[in-house]
């Protein structure tokens, strides 16, 4: 896998005298499936919508397989974008629609009618070719956005929030079409969402934005497990982690995080900091590690086969702890 | 809390009059609209003097006699094919510019933009009866009275701003997605407009041409203004002369030709209208 596929190098943005983007420097490797997250108006689909060449860059560089293309026009980047009102030709067919990229490139006929075949089987969209838009379901539309990128075998395939428009279930089956397609042509995909959920089961990289600029770029489980900050601590995870203020403190058993009210927080050797600095500690609510003990915890409520809970602990002065556990154990 | 009963009568009013006030008020539209047009059409089938003495609305024996004039008036077939000529030209061209400048109002961010859409409208705005006269300087100075040009150009400047406004609504009203959509799909900014944008905006071409031909096939004020020789009149001017050059009016004669008139223009409404209407409700219900 070569190194950096898709490359941002110091990318800014400003609209007037507005910067919306703070030098943005990311590297997404070939093949990679980047998921770029973050609440809405940090910034992810501003960039990529540059990469699109939808928008233009102000200062710093795009570059696609090793190409700067911040001066090449949309059409010529070897990019296709799945948008999330899906941008169907409302008027056309489901064939037409997927066809008309490559009739606006002079495709030959012969290629046009093998690429639509092979995306039509892919996705499942054989039946569904002579019908518009309009007579299809939500689900079937996306597939067919998603057809029309096929069918113009991309570098980088680019989805600004595909499945925001879906039904929780339709987002579930949608999300696993998506990921199974992306294994199987293996092409770069960089797809933004504002879903942690998303992000972490599609991605191989998943990038945290926030405040327009990149807050920590990693692996899902990496990022999860070792937040670089509080934002991605925070924003990554539901229910969120809970963040404990305390102080580095030190006896003969080594290291530990002292809180306020008095409890004994251990820390990993590894861990940065220097004894007497002022920390926040994060526990995972699904990851208690007997810390959680002696706490009152309340009924919660359900979420499925867990049951969420908001409790506090008694040596945690005023700070709630979440928990999480299996539904059935707390009955 | 209070709570009104309600009774059987109320409740058929609360149900049937809404339906009811409705189909008051378009009844009465339609007859308001209607009338004039329906006596037109049956005081052409009548006599002279039946119109003037008959009390009945019906004409006693239905007589072809009105069309028969009109038709063989020696210059009617050069009228209707002088208001053909204009029409055509003063529909197609005007529509022609007019989706040019309203995709690029609508879709490109420049200057001024607002002020010059605005700009647009003082065709509109100011009376054309104001208009009239120094136009009809500015022709005579050019050599242009008594030509098709001096229409053509009065015509189209007169309804390409409408056209335009109309179009830029429906041009706006298209998500911008798609034509980014077409962008990445490789279409240039013409195919963009000609596969994409104008499919779309159907709708607001049809009603666009629709009023274009409308204004130009009834035209009168420049027509009167701007053309002195017979041969050039259109059919309004020729209806308008109609009633001095007969003498004693004689309105079989007149309505006879107002119906011929306004036949034409009536069955492009009635081939058009299912068409607008059909594309406005399915565009309208398309998520």
């Amino acid at each position: 896998m070569a190194e950096g596929y898709v490359e941002y190098r110091n990318l800014r943005k400003s609209f007037g005298g507005l910067e919306i983007l703070h030098g943005v420097d990311l590297t997404i490797p070939e093949g990679a499936f980047a998921v770029l997250v973050g609440p809405s108006g940090c910034g992810k689909s501003t960039l990529l919508r540059m990469t699109a060449g939808l928008e233009d860059v102000t200062s710093g560089e795009i570059n696609i397989a090793g190409r700067m293309v911040n001066n090449v026009h949309a059409k010529n980047r070897g990019i296709a974008m799945v948008f999330q009102s899906y941008a169907l030709y409302p008027h056309m067919s489901v064939e037409d629609n997927m066809s008309f990229g490559l009739k606006m490139r002079k495709t030959p006929l012969h290629l046009i009618t093998d690429r639509i075949k092979r995306a039509a089987a892919i996705l499942k969209l054989g039946p569904m070719l002579d019908r518009l838009p309009s007579q299809l379901s939500g689900g079937q539309r996306q597939r067919v956005a998603m057809g029309r990128a096929l069918t113009r075998e991309p570098e980088v395939f680019l989805f600004d929030e595909p499945l925001s428009n879906l039904d929780a279930k339709l987002r579930v089956e949608m999300r696993a079409e998506i990921k199974a397609l992306h294994q199987r042509l293996k092409t770069t995909t960089i797809y933004v969402t504002h879903d942690q959920i998303e992000a972490m089961t599609m991605a191989d990289l998943v990038v945290v934005m926030h405040d327009d600029r990149i807050e920590q770029v990693g692996e899902p489980l990496a990022i999860y497990d070792r937040p670089a900050n509080l934002f991605v601590a925070e924003f990554l995870g539901s229910p969120a982690m809970n963040l404990i203020p305390g102080t580095i403190a030190q006896d003969a058993d080594g290291r530990f995080v002292q809180t306020e009210a008095g409890l004994r927080l251990p820390l990993e050797p590894e861990a940065n900091g220097t004894v007497g600095q002022a920390v926040v500690y994060g526990i995972r609510p699904e990851k208690p590690d007997g810390r959680g003990r002696g706490g009152r915890y309340p009924p919660g409520h359900c979420v499925g086969k867990d049951r969420a809970v908001d409790g506090q602990h008694e040596a945690a002065g005023g700070v709630l702890p979440r928990r999480r556990g299996r539904a059935a154990a707390r009955r | 809390m209070r709570v009104q009963e309600s009774g059987p009568m109320a409740l058929l009013f609360q149900r049937l009059g809404p339906k009811v006030l409705i189909w008051f008020t378009l009844t009465f539209l339609v007859i308001w609209t209607a009338t004039p047009i329906i006596w037109a059409i049956l005081s052409s089938f009548k006599d002279p003097l039946e119109i003037y003495e008959s009390k009945s609305l019906l004409p006693e024996v239905w007589r072809l006699d009105a069309y028969r004039k009109v038709l063989s008036m020696p210059g009617f077939s050069t009228w209707l094919m002088n208001s053909v000529i204009v029409t055509v030209v003063a529909t197609i061209v005007p529509l022609i510019l007019a989706i040019l400048a309203a995709y690029g109002f609508a879709r490109y961010a420049f200057k001024f933009r607002h002020v010059l859409l605005l700009l647009y409208l003082i065709p509109r705005i100011i009376p054309r009866v104001s208009l009239i006269v120094p136009l009809n300087d500015l022709m005579s100075d050019l050599g242009l009275i008594n030509t098709y040009s001096v229409l053509f150009i009065t015509y189209i400047a007169s309804a390409v701003p409408l056209a335009t406004w109309i179009l830029v609504g429906f041009f706006g009203s298209i998500p911008k997605e798609i034509e980014e959509s077409a962008t990445l799909d490789g279409a240039n900014m013409w195919n963009r407009l000609r596969h994409v944008m104008l499919p779309m905006a159907w709708p607001g071409v049809v009603t666009a041409a629709v009023l274009c031909l409308r204004e130009a096939w009834n035209e009168f004020s420049f027509v009167l203004a701007l053309v002195n020789q017979t041969d050039m009149r259109t059919l309004p001017y020729q209806l308008y002369m109609l009633k001095d050059s007969m003498g004693i009016q004689d309105y079989a004669v007149y309505n006879a030709f107002t119906i011929l008139t306004v036949l034409p223009l009536l069955l492009v409404y009635l081939l058009l209208e299912r068409k607008v209407v059909d594309s406005i409700v399915s565009g309208a219900v398309k998520s």
